[in-house]
């Protein structure tokens, strides 16, 4: 027994000290760094985060454009989703697999595929201009709109990684045993389907909302820190282009952690939910290979 | 059994799919022929094209050095998370499972945790007093540790949870085999092709980490994505060479990745 | 009489694949008729093509005097239990039965007067409000099938509404389903692929191979007169034999079959040491040797090899018999009037 637990702990003791030395003592030490002055324990900074129009605007910025390209992504995410259920399995896959190859081309090289078709001197940009599309005129990459844009094209495919295995949660009996007992195809999305698929768009915006919380290097790319975003004030903060008080830091990013936090228990939340719709007899093959499926659609967020 | 696979999809669905594709790859498009161009400006294709923007890319010394010094970064971090996690996560799985909802919450932490915000607790712990790192190639490799956490994690305990490895383990000892001689006969080589996808899984994600490696080493190192960021402003054309390059390695990688997951599958199926 | 629900030329084929050959069947008021087959053997398909569920490529379907073939299945009167149960996961227990009527808009009270009656019928009443995932599979099938007796179809088609539920639930359920079906004097059209199953609880057995119904008839008459060797094997562990080999056994037989069956509880052992008394007239004796013998319940099975064939013999386990060991030379009674002549496959 004695033989048994030194083994253990030698093969613990790297990852432990890992773990506390880069996960927990940074975060211990942000959120003690965001309430304490020189001398004591203080919320000063937070007041002063709270009272500042600036940063209000910043974290107004930030959860807006996060709840707008959740929002979209998720709806975006629901039709596309739906409408791969309904080719052949051989296309399928290849489908998933080419959006989730677009998955890859994320933050800074994303941002500057987009500088190249709609930036001021983009492709797309001069074409309109040429052609005489005014509608387009008044589209500006660098700002709110573009933004959204922008972000969007990183939520959709996230979105309908995370929401496709949820339409395959919908038996293809329960359309049967439905119209068999008198309803028609709207009757049973709004009695049966969509209820059944509640949970995982929940869950999916929680986990969209997030990713777009946290989204910095799109940002920074595109708009420098021109634009008022948390994320990117953070990064300002921190990184010293404006030498000021890293408090102001520390408590941003609290507040940021804290959105991330609960979107993330939202997601989770949602899927204990979602696995009450789950009839039984999972067997372990397929709870392990939901669980690959879990570790691939991971590999899709924006940065980390 | 008989009611599906055999149906087609309609136009609607088939339009919706090519919107869809077209609107995932418009970027990519533009970036690679951008890359290939003379000059690109107001006409659908550029009238000119060119290699000069790669072969600029592989002459320029600095470029060489961030791809250099990301292929080493990456390496180091990700073996030092095998060496680190593969015990860790066989001592759990199969000796301490009262652990595993622990370690869910410990690895779930890097999802929910912005990296901009993992980025301000580094500075802040490891910029001063006794461990002063702040700077150093080693805070960015503690970082990408965390980073990549996860995909190790659950790569590692997938795998052990699919070869069984609580029953193998009992079987070898039975056999008379060691513990130690159990895990690396029996364990280790059954587990190889699902670790070696989350590995792969994980250097990828690092290669095209830009958050933490900007704040953290910005200034001092330059990876590839630093790099390219740096670039993006002087010359365009030379950092779409630069992005296609990238976004072609990846590709390659997640070829390979898919390769080895269908491995991982057949096996499993067997 | 006439039937209730007639099925003319029913034809259904994936790709080249021909799943259901024209098939015709018959089915009186009331009346419960088991598919059987193997899988693949097209029963399902029949049951989905009589619910609309899966299109035909032919044929006529008519109900109560009436040609339902061109109606969606919602307006078919057809009430329907999958072998997955197909509950509403989303729904509780009297929400899923109450879900027909509130899709024909039922009034509320006429709703819960109904799954209540129900509920009581299939002794679930404290389950009213629990979701599906929280009962045990028989719970569940048993919810199904007060769902579809909800709106009162005209005909329930129960597709191997037991084969997901284990040995002993499976018992029960069987027969409580029957109760429930003679209750309501309800056409019911069961498929399965347990010969046990179906032999208990019909008033008609159709066995169906490759796309065609070979035999159908009352439980009895199947089990004791299949007419090809495909219903022999199935229905039963019956002994089938070769012209040849049927010779080799009886030293002669009457007619031109070309093939024979003969139940192994039609053949008798003897211990070979005690002395015959007496043979009945048609009987006779032919030497054997036990080559394994195994218990099942009230009866023990033997393998009995004699002139170069192996046979099934099952014995009655009345505790008097002995358990004869494994090598041991026995007495085989054989009765040629229990030999059955079968038709040719297809024939």
């Amino acid at each position: 027994m004695k033989r048994k637990n030194r083994w253990f702990w030698l093969g613990l003791l790297p990852f432990v000290a890992m773990v506390a030395l880069f996960q927990l003592v940074p975060i211990v030490s942000m959120v003690t760094g965001s309430v304490s002055s020189g001398s004591g324990l203080t919320f000063e900074y937070y007041i002063r985060v709270f009272q500042s129009e600036y940063y209000l605007k910043a974290i107004k910025n930030s959860l807006l454009i996060s709840i707008f390209s959740s929002v979209i992504g998720v709806v975006a995410g629901l039709v596309f989703a739906y409408s791969i259920t309904r080719f052949s399995p051989k296309m399928r896959d290849r489908l998933i697999m080419l959006s989730n190859m677009t998955s890859n081309f994320a933050g800074v090289p994303l941002a500057f595929a987009y500088i190249i078709l709609l930036g001021s001197n983009g492709v797309f940009t001069l074409l309109f201009r040429q052609w005489g599309w005014d509608v387009f005129a008044g589209f500006d990459l660098y700002s709110w709109s573009g933004l959204v844009l922008v972000y969007v094209y990183f939520q959709v495919p996230l979105a309908l990684l995370l929401l496709y295995p949820s339409f395959y949660g919908i038996r293809e009996q329960w359309k049967e045993a439905a119209s068999l007992l008198g309803a028609g195809t709207w009757q049973f999305w709004r009695t049966i389907g969509i209820p059944v698929l509640l949970p995982a768009v929940f869950g999916t915006l929680g986990i969209l909302f997030a990713n777009s919380m946290g989204a910095y290097a799109t940002a920074y790319a595109l708009v420098g820190s021109n634009f008022n975003l948390l994320a990117v004030r953070i990064g300002n903060l921190v990184s010293g282009d404006v030498v000021s008080e890293p408090q102001l830091g520390n408590v941003l990013a609290v507040i940021l952690a804290l959105s991330t936090l609960l979107a993330v228990y939202l997601n989770h939340k949602m899927i204990q939910r979602a696995q009450r719709f789950q009839p039984g007899s999972a067997d372990r093959k397929a709870s392990v290979r939901r669980k690959n499926f879990k570790l691939k659609t991971s590999r899709l967020k924006e940065e980390l | 059994m008989q009611a599906s696979g055999e149906r087609r999809a309609g136009w609607g669905h088939r339009t919706l799919m090519v919107v869809l594709l077209v609107y995932l790859f418009l970027p990519l498009l533009a970036t690679f022929i951008y890359a290939f161009a003379k000059d690109w400006q107001a006409t659908i294709l550029p009238e000119r094209w060119t290699l000069e923007w790669f072969g600029e890319m592989f002459t320029d010394v600095r470029f060489m050095d961030a791809l250099w010094k990301s292929l080493y970064l990456c390496l180091i971090s990700v073996a030092l998370s095998l060496v680190v996690m593969l015990p860790a996560v066989f001592i759990i799985t199969v000796y301490l499972p009262g652990l595993e909802s622990f370690m869910k919450g410990v690895v779930v932490l890097p999802y929910a945790v912005p990296g901009v915000v993992a980025a301000v607790g580094l500075i802040r712990a490891y910029s001063s007093g006794p461990i002063n790192i702040s700077g150093t190639a080693f805070i960015l490799i503690g970082a990408y540790f965390v980073i990549i956490l996860p995909y190790m994690y659950q790569g590692i305990r997938n795998s052990l949870l699919t070869v069984s490895a609580v029953e193998l383990l009992g079987a070898a000892e039975m056999l008379g085999a060691s513990r130690m001689k159990a895990f690396i006969t029996v364990i280790l080589p059954n587990i190889w092709p699902g670790v070696m996808t989350s590995t792969l899984l994980s250097f990828s994600v690092l290669f095209g980490e830009f958050v933490l490696t900007n704040m953290l080493v910005g200034g001092h190192i330059q990876t590839i994505q630093v790099y390219l960021m740096r670039r993006m402003n002087e010359s365009g054309h030379l950092a779409s060479a630069i992005a296609i390059s990238y976004f072609l390695f990846i590709l390659v990688l997640s070829m390979v990745l898919m390769q080895l997951g269908k491995k991982v599958n057949k096996g499993m199926s067997k | 009489m006439k039937p209730y629900l007639r099925l003319e030329g029913i034809r259904k084929q994936f790709g080249a694949n021909t799943v259901l050959n024209q098939v015709n069947l018959e089915i009186r008021e009331g009346e419960l008729v088991t598919l059987l087959g193997p899988s693949g053997c097209g029963k399902s398909t029949l049951l989905r093509c009589i619910a609309g569920l899966t299109e035909m490529d032919g044929g006529h379907i008519w109900l109560d005097n009436q040609s339902i073939a061109e109606l969606p299945p919602r307006s078919r009167e057809i009430g329907m239990v999958f072998q997955s149960y197909a509950l509403f996961p989303n729904l509780t227990v009297s929400e899923n039965i109450e879900y027909g009527m509130r899709m024909r808009k039922a009034s509320k009270e006429a709703r819960r007067q109904r799954s209540t009656e129900l509920l009581e019928l299939i002794d679930l009443v404290d389950k009213r409000d629990a979701y599906p995932q929280q009962l045990s599979g028989g719970q569940q099938q048993r919810v199904a099938l007060a769902r579809s007796l909800a709106v009162r179809p005209k005909v329930l088609l129960l597709d191997e509404p037991l084969s997901a539920l284990d040995a002993k639930i499976r018992k029960n359920l069987r027969s409580e389903i029957r109760e429930i079906q003679k209750k309501f004097n309800m056409t019911t059209i069961f498929v399965t692929h347990d010969q046990e199953e179906a032999l208990t609880l019909s008033d008609r057995v159709c066995l169906m191979n490759q796309g065609n119904i070979v035999q159908q008839g009352a439980p009895e008459e199947l089990y004791s007169a299949p007419r090809t060797e495909f219903v022999a094997r199935f229905m039963g562990s019956y002994n089938v034999l070769s012209r040849a080999e049927a010779l080799r056994l009886f030293g002669t037989v009457k007619g031109e079959a070309e093939s024979f069956a003969i139940r192994p509880e039609a053949l008798a052992l003897l211990d070979q040491e005690r002395e015959g008394t007496g043979l009945e007239s048609g009987k006779q004796i032919v030497q054997g040797t036990v080559h394994s013998a195994s218990i099942l319940g009230n009866v023990i099975r033997y393998a009995v090899d004699t002139a170069g064939l192996r046979l099934t013999v099952d014995q009655l386990n009345d505790g008097r018999s002995l358990r004869m060991e494994e090598n041991h030379p026995v007495k085989l009674v054989l009765d040629a009037t229990q030999l059955l002549h079968l038709e040719k496959e297809g024939a």
